[in-house]
């Protein structure tokens, strides 16, 4: 009857124990553990294709990783990639946002319109873009054409320069809603109070958008851009549907190159070695971010 | 028109030119949400000779279901959303269950470190989902789990349970511990008080916690395009994304498959859509 007891009316302390551990325990499964695996078979040769074994190389994996070309240029398109489309969103989600703020009688055309582009799959997103750059019967191309300019028609997805450039359009058209989204709900917690006494002081729009919805809006920026950014570093789905990495791996990012290594060659100890690459660049940011955090107040 | 609005595009107060330029706004921001599914719509409806005509034709000219029915004889389409829905489905379950179990702990019980137990399992959402995807891959391919709903129902409620966490501790906070006490005063046990009062408040928490988690499992990509490659276990967007061939890019087939894949998501979301933007901004999440 004691176990009972205690069953019917834990004491805080082991309710809390109870309650929490089945989250700590799928965390230890799916974020824990493969993180310590990810660094121990990094220092491996495993590879699961062929009958190569499971044998200690040193740090083999890391070496070949630094004169590996392919690894240093999948690396460089993700940092492009994070460079462009992460403040590129933010501006144009802070625009979206500011139109969508807008009194309107009817609030959900514009609100399902933001929403659309961020229940989308980002793999869908890719689909449909590939389909807008398609050089012949793509729509981008047509309304070039109609403009008037001459010429042949770009070869979008076939150009290493025009892939990467039509893939940070698609990334920023998919992710600028999200944005969009963060800073409308921070938009509408500024009092209206604020901008009334701007007005009686004399200020113009601009000085009004400057000295209290940018500031006011920031810890909505700050949050926007953590999230936006860390998905950037893993930036794979887009250009995966796009154009496969391609032209000649010129829109290859670090996720698609940890793919292909580890699924296509099924090469693990390698794959690990760079998904330790990718998890340091990824805390070296995350880091950062925080610091900045902290010093704003 | 408040001077926040006009402030924020620096509009003119006259309201006849306010109402219009409120259009011009509206009609921005309707055409750059809507248009890339609007396009897909009418490429759908589109005969093939139709898509290979130059200048590119805005309006079909004759419109035809025949791309649909391609769309579902080409590539087991059914079985696709089949699999999409039972995965997001059940991974939404198990996600809104263990996370309901942590937010309960960390929104009432008097735990000396809750803020630092929610900062790990916010902490767990910012590592790179694809540097796990290695050692997931071989556990699953050991486990002889690959092509299996299990290989992705675990890492997806993994994945959800962050926004799931932080969205159901945020209603539970807002739930009046007193309505608790006074039914443990009337008899109840804490569990009971817990499932007789507690769950049924935070039912539009439970709600728009799943309809978040939802939405994210239905999008995955990286995974299922890993894990489960088998044609008959793939999900919606990988299924879809794999109708083209190494040369061939059947158009007018993947725009109708599209249509057919966005149309339960966008119906969706245009149901709860106030719900789901108030998650998201509680939650923060996926971009």
């Amino acid at each position: 009857m004691a176990i009972l007891d205690r069953v019917r009316d834990p004491g805080e302390r082991t309710l809390a124990v109870v309650l929490l551990a089945p989250a700590f325990a799928l965390l230890a499964l799916i974020v824990v553990y493969p993180i310590g695996r990810i660094i121990y078979q990094s220092f491996f040769d495993a590879r699961l294709s062929g009958g190569h074994g499971h044998r200690f190389v040193g740090l083999d994996n890391y070496r070949i990783a630094f004169h590996d070309t392919e690894f240093w240029t999948a690396t460089w398109h993700t940092v492009a990639i994070t460079l462009i489309t992460v403040p590129a969103a933010l501006v144009v989600g802070l625009g979206l946002a500011l139109l969508a703020n807008l009194p309107f009688r009817r609030r959900w055309p514009v609100r399902l319109a933001l929403l659309l582009p961020w229940a989308m799959p980002l793999a869908f997103a890719g689909l449909i873009f590939a389909w807008f750059f398609h050089t012949e019967y793509g729509i981008v191309n047509d309304v070039v054409r109609r403009l008037g300019a001459g010429g042949e028609p770009t070869m979008w997805l076939l150009r290493p320069g025009w892939a990467f450039a039509a893939v940070c359009v698609t990334i920023v058209w998919k992710t600028s809603s999200f944005m969009a989204l963060i800073l409308l709900a921070g938009l509408t917690m500024i009092p209206r109070s604020l901008y009334e006494a701007a007005e009686v002081d004399g200020a113009s729009h601009f000085q009004q958008f400057r000295e209290i919805t940018l500031p006011m809006l920031m810890p909505s920026i700050v949050v926007a851009l953590i999230f936006r950014t860390i998905t950037a570093l893993q930036t794979f789905d887009i250009p995966y549907t796009m154009t496969r990495g391609g032209p000649a791996d010129a829109t290859e990012t670090l996720a698609m190159l940890i793919h292909k290594t580890t699924i296509d060659y099924l090469d693990v100890g390698y794959g690990s070695t760079l998904a330790v690459a990718m998890f340091v660049l990824s805390l070296a940011v995350t880091t950062v971010y925080l610091r900045r955090l902290a010093r704003t107040p | 028109m408040s001077p926040a609005a006009r402030v924020a595009t620096g509009l003119p107060a006259n309201p006849l030119a306010g109402r219009g330029l409120r259009l011009a706004a509206a009609a921005i921001v309707v055409v750059n949400g809507f248009f890339p599914a609007v396009w897909i719509l009418l490429t759908s409806l589109k005969t093939e000779t139709e898509l290979v005509r130059k200048p590119i034709t805005y309006w079909p000219r004759n419109l035809t279901l025949d791309n649909y029915l391609r769309a579902f004889t080409d590539q087991p389409l059914l079985r696709f959303l089949g699999n999409s829905l039972a995965v997001a489905l059940a991974s939404t379950a198990l996600s809104l269950v263990v996370a309901a179990l942590a937010a309960y702990a960390i929104a009432r019980l008097n735990l000396r470190r809750r803020q630092l137990i929610l900062t790990a399992i916010v902490a767990s959402s910012m590592f790179p989902l694809v540097t796990l995807l290695v050692p997931i891959f071989e556990t699953m391919r050991a486990l002889n789990l690959l092509n299996t709903y299990t290989a992705l129902v675990l890492p997806y409620t993994v994945l959800n349970l962050p926004v799931c966490t932080l969205v159901l501790a945020s209603f539970f906070e807002g739930i009046p511990r007193d309505l608790e006490n006074a039914a443990m005063i009337d008899g109840c046990t804490r569990v009971g008080a817990l499932w007789r009062v507690v769950v049924p408040l935070a039912a539009p928490g439970v709600f728009t916690a799943g309809i978040l988690a939802f939405v994210n499992a239905w999008d995955e990509f990286l995974l299922a395009l890993s894990l489960n490659a088998n044609a008959s276990m793939r999900t919606l967007p990988v299924g879809i994304t794999l109708y083209q061939g190494e040369f061939t890019f059947p158009w007018p087939t993947i725009s109708a498959a599209l249509v057919v894949a966005i149309v339960p998501i966008a119906v969706l979301i245009a149901l709860f859509q106030e719900r789901v933007v108030g998650g998201l901004t509680q939650g923060g999440m996926k971009g």
